[in-house]
């Protein structure tokens, strides 16, 4: 049986053997005419005492003829629906929407009574801004999606809701202004989203394999932002927005990878101001990126590098350490990975003893055993510290250090030189959603370097930014 | 991959290309030409400029080069020919390569390094030969301002120290130094004819020609201001004074203290060196494949072969640098006249409207 019939038992037999789960439950109310109803609903996530309010209350005073029409006229619930194909219903049922059906009808009626469990909404933790709005984003698609109606009151805001993964069924959202993003990359969204073949989506993370034009890449292709300001500002820039539903992580393409040197603040403070931010953000990578591999080439390969009295106390230190400056490093580097691992993972109050321990036990002892040089500790942690300037891009960096650390200690600067060439190859030819990754630098546009590592005002910004190629190119009159 | 725009060609001109005459041109100049040693270069860029001029002129036709050809002499005539100048870019690739591993073995080691030391450069040269030509566009638009970059930090380190008055007497090298420079210079300028694979790849634009040539000769300006304050820096000395643009900024006062600073700039001319290193290989790979058509696996499998070849030429060279630019900017020097001169002159005569190919 594919659809409700006027038999009631063999619908709700059909309907159970749909959805044989023991937390599929069924009950009967009877109407004062004597009309009974039955109510297929899923235990944990329907909101029952909403159930009996909308529901059941309303309809045990119902006398008019038993249509679907009609009941659907005394249910109080807004997301009230009607639905033939049972396998819907089941969905409705799964989804934690109780399913209503009577004798005689060949319809049943779709109660929106599921229960939405969210936490409040609060500023996420890797994306503080000392001055700017503090929301984030929840775990609730609904919620996160009012978030972002709040900031566009116009109709133009279109939020299309995608289902995706074959068993967990995810809600996302597709966000995106219509006339303002372009429509090939919505377009393009929304084939890559309907493409995806995947049992479950747990997190947004998830879906930014799928939309990435090299999947297996080191290099991020998608953007992430936890805070709905940033995520609207995005939206009014001309991107696509993908919310997901189970996830504090709103998704936004085509990605450009100077977003990320980018801050909310950077908007809210004079320009100067974040252009000397962001010019020590990035500063500030590109040390931590390459002053473990410089330091260790220099030494295996070219003293020349150091002034000669910062050589002198490097020769002092490294005098009596066993190891080989590459793998001293890589020693030192591999407790940093560890600690910040362990840290993050650790719970909070094992966490102070934790930096005790990494900071005085291995670090000082381990100086003072001989093990590690002081500069070594000094380069590492200057370096750690730099990375989480553009936490955001953590993942990749952290392996490009890494990289760049195995390169000097074999091949020395050249090798490094080389590694450089090879990541500035890689990400000029990288594009996603037909938008080159590392714009406006290259291909150069000269109007978008007004907001990149320089920050222009506000008034000198009068165009969306060329490389979105936005169809609505003016956003100051 | 998108065309290559105009602007980008500008920088390839102007920043990229003039960063491979500073390295063992300068030195090559002087022990022919002395104090004198900025007119062969300044001829030579002059005479380079025309010949980019008509290789830009070319891009009107909206053809590629080996279109252009087959044009004119049809398919296995234009195979012959394009094969022929993709063996001289391949020729002229030989010697910046072998330049640049010296250069790097004396700037960057300590001690004369193992083999490993250059050999990774092959690989990102197999890297980039497997990428499609037009690609080199975009990475234009990053190294100029890092070439930019690199040039003056060099420069604000080096002229301070440099005496401009070691270049008088004007003309003191006589009729034979000027002549035996601009001889021994040209195999250090084969720019036209790189330009000659890109052609289809980029979009003729009004007035290209002249800023083409324009924004060459201003990067030939930076060149013989850098050869000024190197003799200027050096004067007689010069001639010994091998990897000019490691040399030039050592005596500036703050390095004592603030060691050598003048490699962060020396790094960034590295980085953009090793681009244009790889150019010619990857160019006369392109040359090829616009006459075989596109094959899945040809640029990687040619660029395999070749970058192992020069590895292993580059090897056996290694200790007849001297040698091989003797040969290479004696005997033969014509071969650069013709290819890069009188080629891109030559095209010009070749077929303007597209015939019908069966």
């Amino acid at each position: 049986m594919k659809n409700v019939t006027n038999d009631l038992p063999k619908t709700v037999e059909a309907l159970k053997k749909l959805l044989p789960a023991e937390d599929i439950l069924t009950f009967e109310f009877l109407t004062e005419k004597g009309l009974t109803f039955t109510v297929v609903f899923a235990d944990p996530i329907t909101d029952k005492e909403l159930l009996g309010e909308q529901v059941v209350r309303a309809l045990r005073r119902f006398d008019g003829p038993p249509t679907a029409e009609e009941v659907g006229k005394h249910i109080a619930s807004p997301e009230m629906k009607r639905e033939k194909s049972l396998e819907k219903l089941a969905a409705e049922v799964l989804a934690g929407n109780p399913v209503l059906l009577w004798e005689g009808m060949d319809e049943g009626v779709v109660a929106g009574t599921k229960k939405v469990f969210t936490r409040a909404i609060s500023e996420p933790s890797t994306d503080v801004a000392v001055k700017g709005p503090r929301e984030g984003f929840i775990e609730d698609v609904k919620t996160n999606t009012s978030l972002v109606r709040r900031r566009f009151k116009t109709g133009e805001l279109r939020i299309e809701m995608v289902e995706v993964g074959r068993r967990s069924k995810t809600f996302v959202a597709v966000c995106y202004l219509e006339g303002t993003s372009k429509a090939e990359a919505v377009e393009e969204v929304k084939r890559k989203l309907g493409e995806i073949e995947i049992d479950i989506v747990p997190d947004a993370s998830y879906l930014t394999h799928f939309l990435s034009s090299r999947p297996y890449s080191l290099v991020k292709q998608v953007g992430t932002t936890e805070k709905p300001d940033i995520f609207c500002a995005k939206i009014a820039e001309g991107r696509v927005g993908l919310i997901v539903d189970g996830s504090p992580i709103a998704l936004t393409v085509p990605y450009l990878l100077i977003e990320d040197f980018q801050s909310s603040e950077d908007y809210f403070v004079p320009p100067y101001r974040a252009t000397f931010t962001r010019l020590l953000r990035l500063f500030a990578l590109i040390v931590a990126i390459y002053l473990p591999a410089f330091y260790v080439a220099g030494q295996l390969f070219k003293l020349q590098l150091f002034p000669v009295k910062l050589l002198l106390t490097i020769a002092g230190s490294i005098r009596d350490i066993p190891f080989s400056p590459s793998l001293e490093m890589l020693l030192v580097l591999l407790v940093l990975e560890v600690l910040n691992e362990a840290s993050i993972r650790m719970p909070k109050y094992v966490g102070m003893a934790l930096s005790v321990v990494g900071a005085l036990v291995l670090g000082e002892t381990a100086v003072s055993a001989g093990f590690v040089s002081t500069p070594a500790i000094i380069i590492i942690a200057f370096s750690g510290i730099g990375l989480y300037a553009v936490p955001n891009l953590i993942e990749q960096t952290s392996v490009l250090r890494l990289a760049m650390l195995l390169v000097a200690g074999s091949v020395g600067t050249y090798g490094i030189i080389l590694v450089t060439g090879f990541v500035l190859f890689y990400l000029v030819t990288t594009e996603n959603f037909g938008t080159p990754l590392l714009a406006p630098f290259s291909p150069m546009i000269g109007r978008d370097l007004r907001d990149s590592v320089f920050k222009y005002n506000l008034g000198s910004l009068p165009t969306r930014p060329r490389t979105l190629k936005s169809p609505n190119k003016r956003r100051l009159k | 991959m998108n065309k290559i725009s105009s602007r980008q060609l500008y920088f390839f001109l102007a920043c990229v290309a003039p960063v491979g005459k500073l390295v063992y041109l300068p030195s090559l100049l002087v022990s022919s030409a002395k104090n004198d040693l900025l007119f062969p270069a300044a001829l030579q860029y002059l005479v380079q400029a025309g010949a980019i001029f008509c290789v830009l002129l070319l891009a009107k036709r909206g053809m590629n080069f080996f279109e252009l050809l087959e044009n004119t002499f049809g398919r296995i005539a234009a195979s012959i020919l394009i094969g022929i100048f993709s063996l001289f870019l391949f020729y002229s690739a030989l010697l910046p390569l072998l330049e640049q591993k010296l250069f790097v073995q004396s700037a960057f080691y300590d001690t004369l390094p193992s083999l490993v030391a250059f050999s990774p450069f092959f690989l990102f040269a197999v890297y980039l030969c497997a990428k499609p030509l037009s690609s080199m566009g975009r990475v234009w638009d990053i190294i100029a301002p890092l070439a930019i970059a690199g040039y003056i930090g060099i420069m604000l380190l080096s002229v301070g120290t440099a005496d401009f008055g070691a270049l008088r007497p004007v003309g003191a090298a006589g009729g034979s130094g000027f002549w035996k420079g601009t001889m021994s210079a040209m195999s250090w300028f084969f720019d036209a004819a790189l330009l000659l694979p890109l052609l289809g790849k980029f979009q003729y634009k009004k007035g290209m020609a002249a800023k083409g040539a324009l924004a060459y000769l201003l990067g030939g300006a930076a060149v013989i201001f850098f050869l000024a304050t190197f003799y200027g820096i050096f004067a007689e000395l010069s001639q010994n004074q091998l990897f000019a643009f490691t040399k030039t900024s050592k005596y500036f006062a703050g390095i004592t203290v603030l060691g050598r600073i003048d490699y962060l700039f020396i790094f960034t001319l590295a980085l953009v060196m090793a681009f244009y290193c790889a150019l010619p290989i990857q160019a006369g790979i392109d040359c090829i494949v616009q006459a075989a058509g596109p094959k899945k696996y040809l640029r990687p499998a040619l660029g395999i072969v070749l970058c192992a070849l020069y590895f292993a030429l580059t090897d056996l060279l290694d200790y007849r640098f001297t040698e091989v630019v003797r040969a290479i900017s004696g005997t033969v020097v014509w071969i650069f006249p013709v290819f890069c001169l009188l080629v891109p002159v030559l095209c010009l005569l070749l077929r303007r409207r597209r015939r019908e190919i069966s």
